[in-house]
């Protein structure tokens, strides 16, 4: 199942799983997102972590094919400034279109601000940082 | 009663998301960087097309090298087709070192393979919101509303200005931030750390730990 159309099947039927499964699960409430983050309540952290460990295993099972990647000097920078903007918005690149289709009108402004924010990495990338970054859609 | 489901629904529906799109598309599942993909979509447009006049090129090559070889024979002395040598347009890719991963490697149904094609990629981010939207919708909980909710007003502000401003700074943040670190909580988070992946697992901790100190001090101090 490589063909062109099977991937864009794929990738359909994983976005309306994955948007149905994270609205459902709590991600888009910025309440139950805080509650998570300073441990109020585990449960959405033990569903993101159930989730991993599952698919450690499955993909061991499996002998899924693992890709290399190297901690690039990026990383660490990159992954303060992701934690920093996720527990201030609420919304990691998925979920802010999660928080605009249950009716959250202003998380338009933050896909907007997602957007510079890409846009301008990539920009400052080629400009600044010449790091090669890999990508998580490999 | 929390309206949300339980932590091992979520845990077994976020795993089976993960897992079918590895199976079906061999490739890791990633939001950050298909809005990195449609957002600059005329050069990928573009690195998309140079692949596709490549494979051209490289399907030219093996019949020419089949036909010289049936016109003259394979000895030695025979003339052979011109190597096309092995591109990779998606600058941010790497093939693996030689014996990286070997082991790995020989599951027979695993092929190396490029970034999908541009027009999944949107379709996966419009396939994200009509989920969404279904879940809203079926679990009444859809509401629309001018601002972000009880919990965001009482911890970091109700002033709707303040909230615009933050709301964008937030999402610079993480835009810039994910696209930084390679990946974000999809991508490193289930895809990454599934795979074990030391660099997911490091920003993994790095951006959950971050979460964690700011949301602290959004509760306790701000």
């Amino acid at each position: 199942m490589r063909t062109r159309g099977a991937v864009l099947l794929a990738n359909i039927i994983t976005g309306l799983a994955l948007g149905y499964t994270v609205a459902n699960i709590g991600f888009g409430d910025y309440a139950e997102l805080n509650r998570m983050f300073t441990f109020q309540d585990l449960r959405m952290f033990f569903s993101f972590a159930g989730a991993v460990g599952i698919i450690v295993c499955v993909f061991a099972v499996l002998r899924v094919r693992r890709t290399p990647g190297r901690i690039h000097a990026g990383v660490i920078p990159g992954a303060v400034l992701f934690g920093t903007g996720w527990a201030i918005s609420g919304g990691c690149p998925a979920i802010p279109i999660i928080q605009v289709a249950g009716g959250y009108l202003p998380a338009l402004v933050t896909v907007v601000g997602v957007a510079v924010g890409i846009r301008l990495c990539r920009w400052a990338n080629a400009r600044y940082f010449h790091l090669d970054r890999g990508s998580c859609g490999l | 009663m929390s309206t949300y489901w339980p932590w091992w629904a979520g845990a077994v529906g976020l795993a089976l998301v993960t897992i079918n799109y590895t199976l079906t598309t061999d490739r890791s599942f990633g939001v950050s960087s298909a809005w990195d993909r449609v957002l600059h979509w005329r050069r990928e447009r573009r690195l998309e097309q140079m692949e596709e006049e490549f494979t051209d090129d490289q399907a030219l090559a093996e019949a020419l090298a089949a036909a010289t070889a049936e016109h003259f024979g394979t000895g030695a002395g025979a003339p052979t087709a011109p190597q096309v040598p092995h591109q990779m347009p998606y600058g941010e890719s790497q093939p693996p070192p030689p014996g990286v991963e070997q082991a790995a490697d020989e599951t027979p149904s695993v092929t190396s393979t490029g970034p999908a094609p541009l027009v999944t990629q949107a379709a996966l981010l419009v396939s994200i919101f009509l989920g969404g939207l279904i879940a809203a919708f079926t679990s009444g909980r859809f509401q629309l509303r001018y601002d972000m909710g009880p919990g965001f007003r009482d911890l970091v502000t109700a002033d709707p200005v303040t909230m615009v401003v933050l709301l964008f700074l937030g999402g610079v943040l993480v835009g810039f931030g994910t696209r930084l670190a390679g990946g974000c909580s999809s991508g490193h988070g289930l895809s990454g750390c599934g795979r074990l992946r030391p660099v997911s697992i490091v920003a993994t901790a790095v951006f959950f730990g971050t979460a964690v100190g700011v949301s602290f001090l959004l509760w306790k101090v701000i």
